[in-house]
């Protein structure tokens, strides 16, 4: 490595550090125990939440898929003494945005409000999560709503490259279900189903909040404890099952009339508390993270085989995977998946130092790109709570990433791209050869 | 513009006398400064300071879009937009973002019907750099064929998957061509015609490159943790010298398309469940009867703009005939624009019984039915985003750049709120009265192969 690039590294760094003393995260514990994370900021007369319930679709029973997805959907449409329209009335008064839903491992919610209505906005978050009505109207309109949206979401080829990607490396394990249900047993669902379900989510335990803007610590712990002090404990949730990830490369196609095919692969990554996570980071960037990245230089700057390719980690409580996604043409297609593959097995022979130092010193500070607005901010230290991550995380996360070394990333990247791991997703028209592609590894 | 969001607006410190508390309350939030100034070359600077985190947005907005190309040569905006990131005299192929995210930063850029804008967020302290390389390619680029050749792959796969794989998309091109007039500016696609972008070469590009990238045809927005006299001083060092060139004024038609009401159909084996839209062709703060534009606002959000509006509560909650039922209505363009209501209809609900129930909620309003207590209600929740606005960095270059680009004045922006807050329920119902009739209608149905059963 040059001088100058050493400068440009260390330049990096403090520039990192001086961000992170941007945000002084506060924890917070009110009289009634719940726990927050708050970062005060004044600077606009608005208020952000983040919040979660330790429950998600994965808690809904076999023969009532959708069930925890129609019960966070109806939160919001009515509670105590108020109908659907009043409660939305109310909510539009205050100026206040709350909303739910569901994903793998969680219910989650987000509120919004004025900083000077915020004994009516968290009055409302109050209602909303200790007194949901579920009047049959209601029900019947968001069924119908879903299972419309289901549909729809067969159509899209992106959407089903991604259901289809999601069945097939789960297949036999909860995360294989789809969080917006099926429509068989959509239809079958029973208000008091819903209820039942309600109850169980909604309770304190493994409850996760996270406040920014304009609100003290004082006045927080005072509203959080009157928006869920009246929450039951709750149990102990039942554990997922472990995941045994695929053993086998599989290709599977969906035909759909686009001219566009969704393509996905998706290789079983490694948990978000194993010691090469950073590594995996700094992998997933050089490979499919952004214009600089070898993906996006070879399928598109050199090829114009594709708009849009990337790779991404995602990570679930018991699970994580790295995926690639695309879209070509279909006859494209075998030429972008040929090309995937030689880069997927080139990186299995690392990085190099150039790579390296530029991701560092843009995953080092990427995060402070994403302090955009209350919400976002909320929504970023919602997420660190739920990957267990401890509050300095942000202050901690440019040593991290700087920490990573060449031999790391080559080591992480051999650990997760495996030929033999591998789901491949095509959805569109079959063009050519796309289900015999091979790579020679 | 058809499907795109109203403009929002900063706060104003002044007051008008308001008519109810919660509107006073919310037109007394002080607004976030801005500074403008001029360079002498053309370019106007807006920079809007906020010091909540060391980050900094630049944001170059070129007043030109897909609606100055000519028929023939469709998506030449776009495809160039896509162009300026390969190289300049200075800079090598892709540099320029590759520079940016190795310093930590983030860029992109849009085409829009009346502008194209590029932008990065970046550290404070990386400003300099940013400005260096945007000025560097408002006047330096090359555009060589063996860059050019690829790229138009990437343009069309853009537009497979943005307009050609959503049969939504699909059907909206050709609404635009009924209601704007086929060919006309804001009916040319802005992704372009296919057969027009395979055409498209280094010397058509060229021409639109220097017919238009031009200091005096641009406006420059920073944003974030910056100081005006500080942005001045790096304005004028880097796009200082840039030449001021002619720009031929852009026109748009007063007209839209000339033979309406007109109904539109697109079925389409890749749609489950049909959906009805009618749009209506409407005044924008440039073009039209532009006192009806505050109203609009006003009328859009009490009759369409959430589940507490009358379309969603007639047909979606009382009569159940809709899954969904919205309207949609922005003022900023530089031409004509249009005002949208859309539905979703319940499963087994005919066409008939949709244009119906519609039909009778616009009834109401023409008649006169539009009280105070729903016009203030309307108020609050477009002064109240207006505010929510200003919680995000992003937010003030996009209405900035965007009012700016199509000949709105910051004193428009300013004044935005109090506009909003003097509308009356009378001219909530004169705006329907003008922007509501036949002779300014695309109905549009899109179904399923078989069609609407």
């Amino acid at each position: 490595m040059t001088a100058r690039r050493w400068l440009a590294l260390a330049l990096g760094l403090a520039l990192i550090a001086s961000r992170a003393e941007a945000i002084e995260i506060k924890e917070v514990t009110t009289p009634l125990g719940i726990k927050a994370w708050l970062v005060e900021d004044s600077s606009t007369p608005v208020v952000a939440l983040s919040f979660s319930f330790a429950s998600g679709s994965t808690g809904d029973p076999e023969t009532q898929k959708g069930l925890t997805s129609l019960t966070a959907n109806l939160l919001t449409d009515g509670a105590g003494p108020l109908d659907a329209q009043a409660f939305k009335q109310r909510q539009e008064d205050a100026s206040a945005a709350l909303g739910f839903a569901a994903s793998l491992d969680h219910v989650g919610g987000s509120l919004r409000l004025l900083s000077a209505r915020r004994d009516e906005a968290f009055e409302l978050l109050r209602l909303a999560v200790t007194a949901p009505r579920f009047d049959a109207d209601r029900v019947e309109q968001r069924r119908a709503q879903m299972i419309a949206g289901l549909a729809q979401a067969d159509q899209r080829p992106a959407s089903v490259a991604q259901r289809t990607m999601m069945a097939t490396v789960f297949a036999g394990h909860p995360y294989g279900a789809n969080v917006s249900g099926v429509r068989e047993d959509l239809q079958g669902l029973t208000v008091q189903q819903i209820r039942d379900r309600a109850a169980t989510v909604l309770t304190r335990s493994g409850l996760i909040v996270a406040a920014v803007g304009d609100i003290d610590a004082a006045e927080l712990s005072r509203q959080l404890d009157r928006a869920f002090g009246a929450l039951p404990a709750g149990a102990a949730r039942p554990a997922l099952p472990d995941w045994t990830p695929p053993a086998k490369p599989r290709t599977v196609n969906v035909e759909r009339p686009v001219p566009q095919s969704s393509v996905l692969i998706a290789l079983p990554a490694i948990p978000r508390d194993d010691p090469d996570w950073h590594a995996a980071v700094v992998l997933a960037h050089v490979l499919g993270g952004g214009q600089q990245s070898r993906l996006f230089t070879e399928v598109r700057e050199k090829r114009g085989l594709a708009y849009s390719v990337s790779s991404a980690l995602r990570s679930q409580r018991k699970a994580s995977l790295l995926v690639v996604a695309t879209g070509s043409a279909g006859e494209k297609v075998p030429d972008s998946l040929r090309i995937i593959k030689a880069e997927l097995v080139r990186m299995r022979e690392g990085v190099t130092d150039r790579e390296l130092a530029d991701a560092r010193t843009y995953l080092g500070g990427s995060l402070a790109l994403l302090l955009d607005s209350s919400s976002a901010v909320a929504s970023l230290l919602h997420g660190l709570q739920v990957d267990r991550q401890p509050r300095d995380y942000l202050d901690r996360r440019a040593a991290l990433i700087g920490a990573v070394k060449a031999e790391d990333v080559r080591r992480v990247a051999r650990r997760i791209l495996r030929e033999e791991a591998m789901t491949t997703v095509v959805v569109g028209k079959p063009a050519g050869a796309t289900a015999t592609v091979t790579v020679e590894p | 513009m058809r499907r795109r969001a109203a403009l929002g607006g900063l706060f104003a410190g002044a007051l008008l006398t308001p008519r109810a508390s919660a509107l006073a309350g919310l037109l007394q939030v002080n607004r976030r400064p801005s500074e403008t100034f001029t360079l002498p070359n053309g370019l106007q600077v807006v920079v809007l300071p906020s010091s909540r985190a060391p980050i900094v947005t630049q944001m170059l907005v070129y007043k030109v879009g897909s609606a100055d190309e000519t028929y023939g040569q469709t998506g030449i905006a776009h495809f160039l937009e896509h162009m300026m990131f390969k190289g300049t005299g200075v800079l090598a192929a892709t540099e320029f973002s590759r520079t940016v995210t190795r310093n930590g930063g983030r860029d992109n850029a849009f085409t829009d019907f009346d502008m194209t804008g590029y932008h990065q967020t970046i550290a404070s302290d990386r400003l300099e750099l940013v400005m260096r390389m945007e000025a560097d390619r408002m006047v330096n680029l090359r555009i060589l064929d063996s860059e050019l050749r690829p790229e138009r792959q990437v343009v069309l796969e853009e537009r497979r998957m943005r307009v050609d794989n959503v049969p939504s998309e699909m059907l909206d091109e050709a609404v635009r061509e009924q209601l704007f007039g086929l060919h006309k500016p804001y009916a040319m696609p802005t992704a372009g015609y296919a057969d027009d972008v395979k055409k498209l070469g280094v010397n058509e590009l060229v021409a639109f490159y220097r017919r238009f990238y031009a200091p005096n045809n641009a406006v420059l927005i920073i944003a974030g943790d910056a100081k005006a006299e500080a942005v001045r001083k790096l304005a004028e060092k880097y796009y200082g010298p840039i030449p001021s060139r002619r720009v031929v004024a852009r026109q748009r038609p007063a007209e839209g398309g000339g033979d309406l009401p007109q109904r539109v159909t697109r079925a389409d084996e890749r749609v489950p469940e049909p959906r009805w839209s009618r749009d209506f062709l409407a005044p924008s703060y440039r073009v039209g009867e532009t006192r009806h534009v505050h109203a609009l606002q006003v009328l859009t959000r009490l009759f369409g703009g959430s589940e507490t509006s009358r379309l969603s509560r007639a047909l979606v909650t009382r009569d159940k005939i809709a899954l969904s039922a919205t309207s949609g209505y922005g003022a900023t363009s530089l031409g004509l624009t249009s005002f949208e209501i859309a539905v979703q209809p319940a499963r087994g609900r005919g066409v008939a019984e949709v244009e119906a129930a519609v039909g009778d909620q616009m009834k109401r309003v023409l008649d006169g039915e539009v009280r105070a207590e729903e016009v203030e209600r309307a108020q609050n929740r477009l002064l109240a985003g207006a505010i929510y606005s200003q919680d995000s960095l992003a937010s003030g270059p996009r209405l900035y750049g965007s009012a700016l680009s199509t000949g709105g004045s910051i004193a428009e922006i300013d004044g935005w709120p109090q506009a909003i807050a003097a509308v009356r329920p009378d001219d909530v119902v004169a705006a329907a009265r003008h922007v509501w009739r036949d002779e300014g209608a695309v109905t549009s149905m899109l179904t399923p192969a078989g069609g609407w059963k």
